[in-house]
């Protein structure tokens, strides 16, 4: 289990700002973040390679804040893979062996399970610049994961592979996983793959984990403005809640939105476009929300249509290319949008 | 359409002209050094022990203060590519200065120092006199040529991500360790690189030289010196030989130094 709280560090244009973080034993947990957001100096920092300006870090229980690299026994794989150019493959993954005092029969013996699991035992002798991307990123992995080390960093180990690569590794990755359970730290952009590997996941910000949770719990309730956005949540808009007979409701600008919990005060609310029901006539139903407004835009992105409407607020709706063509939506229509109290999310505004 | 070709492929004749022009000036000189004497004249002055003398000599001294570079290069140019400390930019200023400095002024300088302070007298005391010894050629080269060696590596420093040494250290090595095992094998052309040009300019290596270790017939008769000597006595065949291993020695050296200097910059 590595541990650590309330980590600083300045390196000018990247920092850490009082980050506190938990990751158990076999976990696998990814970080998302926008460019600049502190993802990499993080794994930097717990691999040791900076010493932070303040916190602690503690694996197992024992503090190596200060520890050198080389003493923390943790694994680091980076995007462009990072292998020795002037080592041979089996060079490149028995390099952290060397310390052990093992022939080179041993090694080889040693390693063989693991380059075998990665698909990669013809390669040994090959030179790191004749192999593709997906090649040299397993033998990278390889390389960390001979160490047996009791963490692995992975820095957007799949970002410079083509897409067919990069499922691939994403799929051995998590076979990787379920079975040496090492505990892997995996930067990322790609909300496809923080879903598909992730156990857990964290968003970052500015040099702070600004929310933490499951994928699917963080996906579905971003708790600030940042990650909504940030995940791609279209419809955001920022309100006032009231409470009334027990009851709230979000006034956004004269416009009210029912929303399950019960809030208060200034807040942003909402509303995934794809829990939103588009239909040409107002219907009964249990949930609580139905407007009527004019489709202003239709733009199709293959399979699902993004159809903006104007409902007195602008929402923006996702429906699957059948429901499209089979309700013949046009621009300028009339159309009723309805959407469940528990579709809505609520975050406080703190600006 | 096919007047703006022609204007455009005037311009293209003019500017490459110029080259032309330039390159036929230094090939012109080359060959004639080179054909002022007569082979079988060149393979006479070979035998001779003055130049025999010459071509050991340079070897030696130019060899010496190669390695010497090398090994006072790698530290200083690896700690300047890799880390920030104060005063940082200073000394990579003082460091490039004798590439500026004229060897006639560096020489007086090691003069100075060697010759006439209580340091320099020690260190004569102690047996290691360069006023008028080969010793004095080996510094000289050493300090008029230490820059090019420093640049070249402190480029291929710099050129090589630092993420290599991170990886290295997470799988157990020091970062003495982690220099050895990969930035050292990394850098092995710009090494060599480094090391041809530094060489090929100590040994011709003039300037500085003759300042402080003097222009001494069989003691301190570098190729340059034993041409300069020569040609002042009226030796023409003897000057010529000199001038044309010179030559040769530089053509090669440049076209090893453009071969491997592929990934190491220099300026």
């Amino acid at each position: 289990m590595i541990r650590i709280e309330n980590i600083s560090k300045n390196l000018g244009e990247f920092c850490l700002d009082d980050v506190s973080l938990k990751v158990n034993e076999g976990e696998y947990l990814m970080i998302l973040g926008p460019t600049g957001a502190g993802k990499t100096i993080l794994l930097e920092t717990l691999a040791g390679i900076y010493p932070p300006d303040k916190g602690s870090i503690f694996l197992d229980g024992v503090e190596i804040t200060r520890l050198p690299p080389r003493k923390r026994n943790i694994g680091m794989v980076y995007q462009n893979y990072m292998l020795f150019p002037h080592l041979n493959i089996e060079k490149n993954i028995c390099y952290g062996l060397k310390s052990r005092k093992m022939s080179r029969k041993d090694m080889r013996t040693y390693i063989s399970r693991l380059t075998d699991l990665l698909g990669i035992s013809h390669l040994l002798h090959r030179y790191p610049g004749t192999l593709s991307g997906g090649e040299q990123q397993r033998a990278a992995i390889a390389r960390a994961l001979v160490m047996e080390p009791k963490v692995l960093l992975l820095d957007e180990p799949l970002s410079a592979l083509d897409s067919e690569t990069r499922s691939k590794l994403r799929e051995e990755l998590r076979r990787v996983h379920s079975i040496t359970r090492t505990t892997m730290i995996h930067v990322t952009h790609s909300f496809n793959e923080a879903f598909l590997l992730g156990t857990r996941m964290a968003i970052m910000n500015r040099g702070k984990i600004v929310q933490i949770g499951e994928p699917g719990e963080v996906f579905r309730k971003p708790n600030c403005k940042f990650a909504a956005e940030f995940l791609g949540v279209s419809n955001i808009f920022p309100g006032h809640a009231v409470q009334q007979n027990g009851a709230s409701h979000i006034d956004l600008d004269g416009f009210k939105i029912f929303p399950a919990a019960s809030c208060d005060g200034n807040v942003y609310a909402s509303i995934r476009p794809e829990d939103i029901i588009i239909s040409l006539d107002p219907f009964e139903s249990s949930a609580r929300n139905s407007f009527s407004g004019q489709i202003t835009e239709i733009s199709d992105t293959g399979l699902l249509v993004n159809i903006s409407v104007d409902a007195g607020i602008p929402l923006l709706v996702t429906v699957t290319k059948k429901s499209f063509v089979e309700l013949g939506l046009r621009p300028g229509m009339t159309v009723y949008l309805t959407f469940k109290a528990t579709d809505v999310h609520v975050f406080e505004n703190l600006s | 359409m096919i007047l703006e070709k022609i204007r455009e492929s005037k311009f293209k004749i003019i500017t490459s002209m110029f080259g032309f022009i330039l390159a036929a000036f230094i090939v012109s000189l080359l060959i004639g050094v080179v054909t002022h004497t007569t082979p079988a004249a060149f393979m006479e002055s070979l035998r001779d022990s003055e130049i025999l003398f010459a071509i050991k000599l340079s070897l030696i001294t130019s060899i010496s203060s190669t390695l010497l570079c090398i090994l006072v290069s790698i530290p200083a140019a690896y700690s300047l590519a890799r880390y920030n400390f104060w005063g940082k930019s200073i000394l990579n200023t003082i460091l490039d200065m004798p590439l500026a400095l004229p060897p006639l002024v560096a020489g007086v300088g090691l003069l100075i120092l060697f010759g006439s302070t209580s340091f320099g007298k020690w260190l004569a005391d102690i047996g290691i006199d360069f006023v008028f010894t080969p010793y004095g050629i080996v510094i000289a080269q050493f300090f008029v040529n230490m820059p090019f060696m420093f640049r070249v590596l402190r480029s291929t420093f710099q050129g090589i991500n630092p993420r290599y040494e991170y990886v290295a250290q997470t799988l157990g090595s020091s970062d003495a360790e982690a220099f050895w095992r990969v930035i050292l094998p990394m850098s092995r052309n710009g090494l060599a690189a480094g090391a041809i040009i530094t060489w090929c300019r100590g040994i011709g290596e003039f300037g500085a030289a003759l300042m402080i270790a003097g222009a001494t017939r069989m003691k301190t008769e570098t190729l340059p010196i034993s041409l300069y000597l020569n040609m002042s006595c009226g030796e023409l065949p003897l000057a010529i030989a000199s001038a044309t291993i010179l030559i040769v020695i530089s053509i090669v050296s440049l076209f090893l130094f453009e071969k491997l200097s592929g990934e190491a910059k220099v300026f």
